[in-house]
């Protein structure tokens, strides 16, 4: 775990890639995690979390179609490698434990 | 909505976001960026898509997004660069002395070229600073003779030329005038100064010329009489920190020119550049002058005037001296007058001029010449040791560049990593050069006897013309190394096949015979300037110039008045020898007269000729010869104003080969008539650049300048003392001012012996980098020797036999040298004795020494390395393998 150092918008980004599968490419990953946040992100700030994540191995990127909407510019399409799988389950179970371990009395009195 | 096509992103984001990002990225963000950009054009203004365009670029600017510099590709050739600077680095570390050698050697002569250049540049800045320096010419005087040639022609002339130059060509705009230069005595107070450097200017002189006046009006500075200018210096001097403008100085009379008076201070300027051709501590108006003799602006004859104009833009210069003997036909209403004018712009006064009498002092251009040669000299001198050195190394270097080219450097590397080489020792031995130029710049001052402005000289072109020459320099110097060594074969090299250098060995031998040609001829030129300056300088004037201190009272009658008192007085003082007073001096300034003397055939023969006016006992005092006839006498009433002495030159003039034989005949001159009384022999009351021209030596006794007293050489001190006090009874009136002849006679050799100081420094230190050269090439050629005088060793030879074989091939080149630089520098200075009336012969042992100071220099430093290697153990030398 310690290695990974997966920032928690990189963890975002990277799920988000996960999700899109084919349509993963930078303006669609902010249209989608825009969405789900329900807050503007910069282009800057995505496209600097998916070259940090391709340096560390999460991600794996390949050119795809140019499109007339892009001026004739070529898509990369990003794809999740099977280490980002193993590290994102590994961060789920985590999550899922401590919220295991979490009192359920302390949980609900939260709630209140 | 707008065609989509119409619509594009700002420009200048999208290009620096394909300048800073990486270049793998730039396809994909800038697509993306597109792409939200039609996005927002449709759903919101474009003004406001173009702007979120911008920011988000903006926002893109990360670290990860980058380019990165490191990792570009240029990386490769960093570490190449990196390599060759570290190659040369370890390389001047190797071999300290060689380094030593060459960038020492190299900084010496950079440094001697830049001293030399600033000397010339100053030398040729002289009068840029007027702002209408192409526009002012100036009119100097002579006479035609019947064949058509003008005669020698002077600058200082007559007045009425100016008025009549304005008013005859439309062409001239201003014309300014001045008198010789004078000398006043002013007085603020007790404040009592004798000003030898004034002039009585025009009122027109701040339109022509660029003088910058602090303080007062420069319209009307000179216009009234009885104004002065005074430069800031001399404001000073007189007032200190007050503002002088609007207060009086007394002036004394000056001699000829104007009455004693009280003088207004009218403005004050700036001390005049030291790069003028001639300088002043004020002025005085020209109207004063004017006052005081109205008539001699009328008059043709009178010789007392500079005339200097600024022309418009009709002026053509061939068209004007066309029109020359026209104006002179106008003007001059004698029609057997041989007087004409001629014209010289101001770009030649200081350098370019050959007329006499000049309002000040003049440079030489064949100096200029002289020095830059030398200077040129020395620096490919330096050159050579660096060529020298570094071809002589190239041995050592090959492995180097056998390994280089093995592994894929092509021949332009290598060039290049040479030449870089060359250039960083260059830029080193600058740094040392500056550092040089900079301790010698003080003492230069006292070298050439004039003052260096650093900052004039430190401009952009200047700067960059030195960039220039230094990169030529290093270029040159690393040109033939770089060429050899990159020439190598690395197969040849790195099989251990060294290759005879005999090509190189060639080369350096004939770059060693012309870098002693150089020095030999530098010093043959050195003992001939030596020479002819120990001649000029104790050659027997004919006249007694030591212990003869001379006391300049300028022209004051009431001192001529007393003349006698003060020669009674002063010959009681017993270390005093005798006492006489003079109009001029030798060496000093001579007026001219035109004198008619009784040729044998009994006519009246009319000549020009400089007079020397003289008091009664001049021609004992100083010591003149008597070859006929006897001097002025109290014995003869008539000897006032009937009498006349002359020289031998001036006898054989008027015709007469036997000076006994003039005795007796009648003369006439400046409204005096009478007959010669005496002949003396020729003495040189002039520079000995000059031959001795024909002289009269009239009786003047109540027209002096000069009290000269001959004194006792012991005790001068207090000799000095007791004539001050007698001066300060006697003329209380004027300042004590003394000197002594033989100081004021030499100072006509100033540039002479400026000369020599000059050409002796820059001889010695050609042969001195020469010689550093040598050492070097000496050492490394024992060096490589190493095994072979260590076998000579073993087999018997001994240290003698040894010495003389590593001296001998330095030796014979040395020699070749003296047979080529012999008829080089033998011609040189017979052109440079041209410029003396009295030279000396050149003698061949000029040569023969020459070469043989060369010739010990060079074994001098080829012992120190030749007597090491020969000591050497040969156990030691033959051991390692």
């Amino acid at each position: 775990m310690k290695k990974t150092k997966l920032g928690e918008f990189e963890e975002l980004v990277l799920l988000t890639v996960a999700a899109l599968q084919q349509e993963a490419y930078g303006v669609e990953i902010k249209r989608e995690l825009e969405a789900r946040l329900k807050q503007k992100l910069s282009v800057g700030s995505i496209q600097s979390a998916l070259k940090r994540m391709e340096e560390k191995g999460f991600l794996t990127s390949d050119f795809g179609e140019a499109t007339q909407k892009r001026g004739g510019k070529r898509k990369r399409i990003y794809a999740t490698t099977s280490y980002a799988h193993k590290v994102l389950a590994e961060l789920k179970e985590i999550r899922a434990g401590l919220w295991d371990a979490m009192p359920r009395l302390a949980h609900e009195l939260k709630l209140i | 909505m707008m065609p989509r096509s119409d619509i594009h992103p700002p420009e200048w984001p999208l290009r620096l976001l394909r300048f800073v990002i990486k270049d793998e990225y730039i396809e994909e963000i800038e697509g993306d960026m597109e792409e939200l950009f039609l996005a927002n054009v449709e759903q919101l203004s474009v003004r406001k898509a173009r702007r979120i365009y911008t920011w988000e670029i903006l926002r893109l600017l990360r670290p990860v997004l980058l380019k990165n510099i490191k990792s570009s590709p240029q990386f490769y050739q960093n570490a190449m660069y990196k390599n060759y600077l570290k190659v040369a680095y370890r390389n001047l570390i190797k071999k300290k002395s060689y380094s030593l050698i060459n960038i020492f050697g190299l900084a010496l002569g950079i440094a001697c070229c830049v001293l030399i250049f600033m000397f010339v540049h100053d030398e040729l800045s002289y009068d840029t600073y007027h702002v209408n320096k192409d526009r002012i010419y100036r009119v100097t005087h002579g006479e035609s003779s019947k064949d058509g040639k003008t005669g020698p022609f002077w600058v200082w002339g007559n007045a009425p030329v100016g008025p009549a130059l304005k008013s005859d060509f439309p062409e001239i705009d201003k014309v300014v005038q001045f008198s010789g230069r004078a000398d006043i005595l002013l007085s603020n107070g007790d404040k009592l100064y004798q000003e030898d450097g004034v002039f009585f200017m025009d009122s027109t002189a701040f339109d022509v010329f660029s003088w910058k006046v602090l303080r007062g009006d420069p319209k009307t500075a000179l216009a009234d009489p009885y104004s002065i200018v005074l430069t800031e210096t001399t404001a000073k001097k007189y007032f200190g920190d007050e503002d002088p403008v609007g207060k009086t100085l007394k002036g004394s009379e000056s001699s000829g020119r104007s009455a004693a008076g009280d003088y207004t201070v009218t403005a004050v300027m700036e001390d005049v550049p030291a790069n003028s051709h001639f300088r002043f501590n004020a002025l005085l108006s020209l109207n004063t002058f004017r006052k005081s003799r109205p008539e001699i602006f009328n008059e043709w004859g009178y010789v007392d005037m500079y005339t200097y104009f600024l022309v418009n833009d009709q002026f053509n210069e061939a068209a004007f001296k066309s029109k020359i003997p026209d104006f002179i036909k106008r003007n001059i209403q004698y029609p057997d007058s041989r007087y004409t004018i001629a014209i010289e712009p101001l770009k030649n006064a200081y350098l370019g001029t050959d007329a006499d009498r000049q309002p000040g002092e003049t440079g030489s251009m064949s100096n200029i010449y002289v020095f830059s040669v030398i200077g040129v000299f020395i620096l490919a001198i330096a050159m050579i040791n660096f060529m020298n050195l570094s071809t002589a190394r190239s041995l050592e270097r090959s492995k180097e560049v056998g390994i280089r080219k093995s592994v894929g450097a092509d021949r332009r590397n290598l060039i290049s990593q040479f030449l870089g080489e060359s250039l960083l020792i260059v830029c080193l031995s600058t740094v040392v050069a500056l550092v040089i130029v900079v301790t010698a710049l003080p003492y230069m001052t006292d070298f050439i006897g004039k003052e260096f402005a650093i900052e004039g000289f430190v401009t952009w072109q200047n700067i960059s013309f030195f960039v220039a020459v230094m990169s030529v320099v290093g270029l040159i110097a690393g040109s033939y190394p770089a060429l050899v060594l990159s020439g190598f074969n690395p197969v040849m090299i790195l099989k251990g096949i060294s290759r005879s250098q005999a090509g190189g060995a060639n080369m350096r031998k004939g770059l060693v015979v012309f870098q002693f040609s150089l020095s030999i001829a530098l010093i043959a030129g050195t003992i001939v300037v030596y020479d002819q300056m120990s001649l000029l300088l104790n050659k027997d004037l004919g006249f007694d110039k030591e212990q003869m201190l001379i006391v300049d009272y300028n022209y004051d009658g009431a001192v001529n008045n007393k003349s006698q008192a003060l020669k009674t007085e002063l010959e009681k003082n017993p270390s005093i020898v005798s006492v006489a007073f003079t109009r001029s001096v030798p060496g000093g300034y001579y007026p001219h007269a035109y004198t008619q003397i009784e040729a044998p055939d009994g006519e009246m023969k009319g000549q020009g000729q400089p007079i020397f006016q003289v008091g009664m006992d001049f021609v004992t005092h100083f010591g003149l010869e008597l070859v006929a006839g006897r001097t002025y006498s109290k014995e003869y009433p008539s000897d006032s104003s009937k009498a006349l002495v002359l020289n031998e030159s001036a006898a054989r003039q008027y015709g007469y080969t036997d000076p006994k034989q003039i005795v007796g005949k009648k003369f006439d001159q400046w409204g005096r008539a009478g007959v010669v009384i005496g002949v003396v022999k020729d003495f040189n009351f002039t520079s000995l650049h000059r031959t001795i021209e024909p002289l009269t030596l009239p009786f003047e006794p109540y027209a002096c300048r000069y009290m000269c007293i001959k004194v006792k050489s012991a005790g001068m001190r207090e000799t000095i003392n007791a004539i001050g006090e007698v001066w300060k009874q006697l003329a209380p009136h004027r300042p004590y001012l003394y000197s002594f002849l033989d100081d004021d006679f030499e100072r006509q050799y100033k540039s002479d012996l400026m000369f020599r100081r000059l050409f002796t420094t820059f001889a010695c230190l050609a042969i001195f980098i020469a010689c550093l050269g040598l050492l070097g090439l000496a050492t490394y050629t024992a060096q490589q020797r190493t095994k072979e005088i260590g076998i000579r060793k073993v087999l018997g030879a001994d240290v003698r036999h040894i010495v003389a074989l590593l001296s001998a091939d330095f030796m014979k080149l040395v020699l070749i040298a003296v047979a080529i630089a012999t008829p080089v520098a033998w011609y040189a200075m017979n052109q440079w004795l041209q410029g003396f009336a009295y030279r000396m012969e050149i003698h061949p042992t000029v040569f023969i020494l020459a070469g043989l100071i060369a010739l010990s220099i060079a074994v001098f430093t080829i012992s120190f390395q030749s007597i090491k290697s020969a000591l050497m153990n040969p156990v030691k030398s033959l051991r390692s393998e």
